[in-house]
């Protein structure tokens, strides 16, 4: 039924499906784009294997509508799509973070604006990514480098929308979705697997939004179990019934849908550093670009340069602690990304100005080469 | 057809809007606007002609508020105590308690 | 003796959420109406059948319909109902999935959706309220705002002609669809329940009174009872229709069951079938 335990030649395509299905995802809903369509048919192919449900849906809309729908008969449900797929999902996004549905969703940026570089990696999405559905939330975001990633990233995004009752993005490109690596597949005794909560108590005594003392979420009962849910997207107070003008039950839930995100930073954040210790130079990265960046941080060690690299795995939300103990360490924090300079904002937000930051962007569909980084380091070692 | 012996046109405070669709929809004329408006500002309809009513429960069919009921006997008054014990009463006790949890301040807005 | 101060009908207490009401509608708003069709519908296909069934709206006032019911329901995005119930019913097709839509919900934004869950003939029963134009929003035109109508967005009249949903679904591939009004609450109770034990994509569409901006902007009738009257007297069963010419029909409203069929097996089924045939079976 699943991939076998043990290292395995993939694409970061067939990782990703491959993960999620160990996650436990039994419903997929998609709409074909470059360069997200191999998830789709991967998962066309693998889905009812498991017994799970594959759905080509009319658009994107109907694909993220349709994977909350399926979330509440009691499903793990994912979508993939790329730029323009993940604009258009923009206001189902909102709809499951106001409704606290697990779902997840995977965009492998294209280069936008538009319909854009239509098979050329990017990282511009990354804002739309924390922002992209209007009002107030939190969201995680996770940022695959490697194909081994976008297995072990699957696993992990399926567990935090779990656990978080929230949407997971997984911020892909075209150069992870299509690299080819040996992805090392463990045994399924040794993965962890987060299972959806339910009420322990019966359905007359359960307040579907208001949860336990410490508890940010409720646990989640399926369509159908006698727990009478209100999946309400009109502003809600703790019945799930719609709030009229009462300001203070608003301010109650959407706190909630801010805060137990945001507040939970510390234990939703990964990241990776190599050469750090004694580093006077950071590279602050993630994705793809990561990658580069890594072969461009050992190029400068050789040439006596101090410098480390910081990969960012969750970004959002995003970890300012990281940042702000690197920015007392370091003198420069370099930002390759392939957009104009998003992340970096955040980056030179967190620094405080302990430490200069270089952002260093990249569009067009290219990678940085690793001496366009390298020569950012070394201008900023002067 | 004769009429019915009817024990009670029970029309609501709580729900009627006074849209009076129960007036049309009654071929016997048993019911009149009231006189006087109640708490809410409407004047219900009354059941002026209750011995003319052939519990056709046309006004309850066409009364879009769940406002009104033909209580013919009873039997049926029985039958609504009951059912608001078995089905209704059960959901309404959790509202309290989240009043309370709510009036003393959820978790995540202190500190 | 009952007292009438708290009282609710009996349907109410069986079957709604009692403490959110009185609902939100206008006075003598249709969609109170349409609700009591559903629950009519329920108390004779029995308990069990209601435990098993859960409901999907839009948004518009019509959206608001299954939120007072004490059962499952999804209030979703504006025009996207049919999206997520698709996805319900091809992950548990043990239940009975009801969606309620407003007509520019259904046929303008959602219209999309709408033909495609048709095409798919799945097995979810969506009911359509139809009041000729976008309530909620304060009375716009709407895709069956007929044509000349007066609406907040054709002042001049609507130079736009109207959907008719029985044609359209009946091309895209529903297998079971009929249509009444508010005024015909018993024909659209017994077509509602036909519907649900319905195998396939099921559609029936209700005209409702909208006395508050239908009635005064496109009928000239701002009194619910003048507007029921008016479907009363508008209205012409399907049977009576086809023994009068086109020209006798202008401005009418065909009310009946315009389609029953069984050739076409119902997506779920195909979906088991599917899953055998890769699992080798
Ligand atoms: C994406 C989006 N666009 C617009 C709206 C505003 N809006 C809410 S309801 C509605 C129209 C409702 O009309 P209809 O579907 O006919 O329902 P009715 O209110 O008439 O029952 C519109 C345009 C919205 N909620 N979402
Ligand atoms: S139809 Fe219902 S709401 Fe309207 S007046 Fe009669 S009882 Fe009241
Ligand atoms: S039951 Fe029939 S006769 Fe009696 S009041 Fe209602 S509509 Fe009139
Ligand atoms: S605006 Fe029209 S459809 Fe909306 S509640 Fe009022 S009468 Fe009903
Ligand atoms: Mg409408």
């Amino acid at each position: 039924m699943y991939v076998e335990p043990g290292i395995h030649l993939m694409q970061g395509d067939e990782a990703i499906v491959e993960g999620s299905l160990i996650a436990g995802c039994r419903f997929f809903a998609g709409y074909p784009i470059t360069p997200a369509t191999e998830i789709a048919e991967r998962m066309s192919r693998r889905m009812p294997q498991v017994g799970g449900v594959f759905m080509q849906m009319e658009d994107e809309l109907a694909s993220i509508l349709a994977i909350i729908g399926a979330s509440w008969a009691g499903k793990k449900a994912m979508t993939a799509t790329s730029g323009p797929g993940y604009s258009l999902m923009q206001e189902g996004l909102g709809y499951a973070i106001l409704t606290e549905t697990p779902i997840v969703i995977t965009d492998v940026q294209r280069g936008g604006p538009s319909t854009g570089l239509v098979t050329l990696p990017s990282q511009g999405d990354v804002m739309q990514a924390r922002w992209g559905s209007h009002g107030d939330y939190g969201i995680i975001a996770l940022a695959p480098s490697s194909a081994q990633d976008m297995f072990d990233l699957a696993i992990r995004a399926f567990n935090l929308s779990e656990e978080y009752r929230n949407p997971v993005v997984i911020l892909a490109d075209e150069v992870i979705a299509h690299v080819r690596e040996p992805v090392k597949v463990p045994p399924l005794e040794e993965i962890e697997i987060v299972e959806r909560r339910k009420p322990s108590v019966p359905p007359e005594e359960y307040i579907p939004y208001l949860p336990d003392p410490g508890e940010w979420v409720t646990p989640m009962p399926a369509f159908g179990e006698g727990y009478n849910m209100l999946v309400e997207s009109v502003m809600h107070d703790e019945f799930g019934h719609r709030i009229g003008t009462d300001h203070v039950a608003a301010e109650r839930t959407i706190k909630r849908v801010y805060y137990k995100i945001e507040k939970n930073v510390e234990k939703i954040a990964m990241y990776e550093t190599e050469l750090m210790e004694d580093a006077e130079i950071a590279v602050v990265s993630y994705g793809s670009t990561a990658r580069t960046s890594l072969r461009a941080v050992r190029e400068a060690r050789k040439l006596g340069i101090k410098a480390g690299i910081l990969r960012l795995i969750t970004l959002w939300p995003f970890y300012d602690k990281i940042i702000e103990d690197i920015a007392s360490q370091v003198r420069a924090i370099v930002v390759p990304e392939m957009n104009m300079g998003k992340i970096v904002r955040e980056v030179e937000r967190a620094a405080k100005g302990n430490a200069e930051v270089m952002s260093l962007p990249k569009v067009g569909g290219v990678l940085h080469h690793p001496d366009e980084v390298l020569s950012a380091i070394k201008k900023a070692a002067r | 057809m004769a009429a019915t012996r009817v024990n009670q046109i029970a029309v609501s405070d709580k729900l009627c809007k006074g849209c009076y669709l129960c007036i049309w929809a009654c071929p016997w004329n048993v019911l009149e606007i009231s006189e006087e408006r109640n708490w809410r500002g409407v004047k219900k309809p009354v059941a002026t002609k209750i011995e003319n009513c052939r519990a056709c429960r046309l006004c309850e069919y066409y009364c879009p508020d769940f406002a009104i009921q033909v209580i013919v006997d009873e039997e049926e008054e029985k039958e609504i105590l009951e059912v608001e014990e078995r089905y209704e009463k059960p959901w309404l006790r959790r509202i309290e308690r989240r009043n309370e949890i709510v009036s003393r301040g959820v978790w995540w807005l202190e500190s | 003796m009952i007292p009438e101060s708290e009282f609710e009908n009996i349907l109410a207490k069986k079957y709604m959420r009692t403490e959110i009401m009185p609902h939100a509608f206008c006075p003598g708003c249709g969609l109170g109406i349409i609700e009591r069709i559903i629950l009519m519908a329920f108390e004779e296909l029995g308990w069990d059948e209601w435990e098993k069934t859960v409901f999907v709206s839009g948004i518009g006032c019509s959206g608001w319909v299954p939120l007072y019911f004490r059962r499952d329901a999804a209030h979703t995005l504006h025009g996207r109902a049919l999206a997520f119930a698709t996805a319900l019913k091809a992950s548990r097709p043990e239940l009975n999935v009801i969606v309620i839509m407003g007509d520019g919900d259904s046929m303008g934004i959602g219209g999309n959706h709408l033909i495609h869950a048709a095409r798919r003939n799945i097995g979810i029963t969506a009911i359509i309220a139809t009041n000729m134009l976008y309530s909620l929003t304060g009375g716009q035109m709407a895709p069956t705002t007929p044509e000349g109508a007066r609406t907040q967005t054709t002042p001049y009249g609507s130079i736009e002609p109207n959907f008719d949903l029985m044609e359209l679904l009946k091309a895209a591939g529903a297998t079971y669809l009929a249509r009444w009004t508010t005024y015909h609450f018993m024909q659209a109770k017994n077509s509602l329940k036909k519907a649900i034990k319905h195998k396939g994509f099921a559609a029936i569409e209700i005209l409702f009174q909208c006395p508050t901006y239908a009635g005064r902007y496109i009928l000239n009738k701002p009194d619910p009872r003048d507007m029921l009257q008016w479907f009363k007297e508008n209205s012409v069963p399907l049977t009576v229709a086809k023994k009068k010419d086109p020209e006798e029909l202008k401005g009418k409203i065909l009310v009946g069951e315009f389609l029953h069929r069984t050739d076409r097996v119902e997506y779920t089924e195909k979906l088991k079938e599917l899953e055998k045939r890769a699992k080798g079976g």
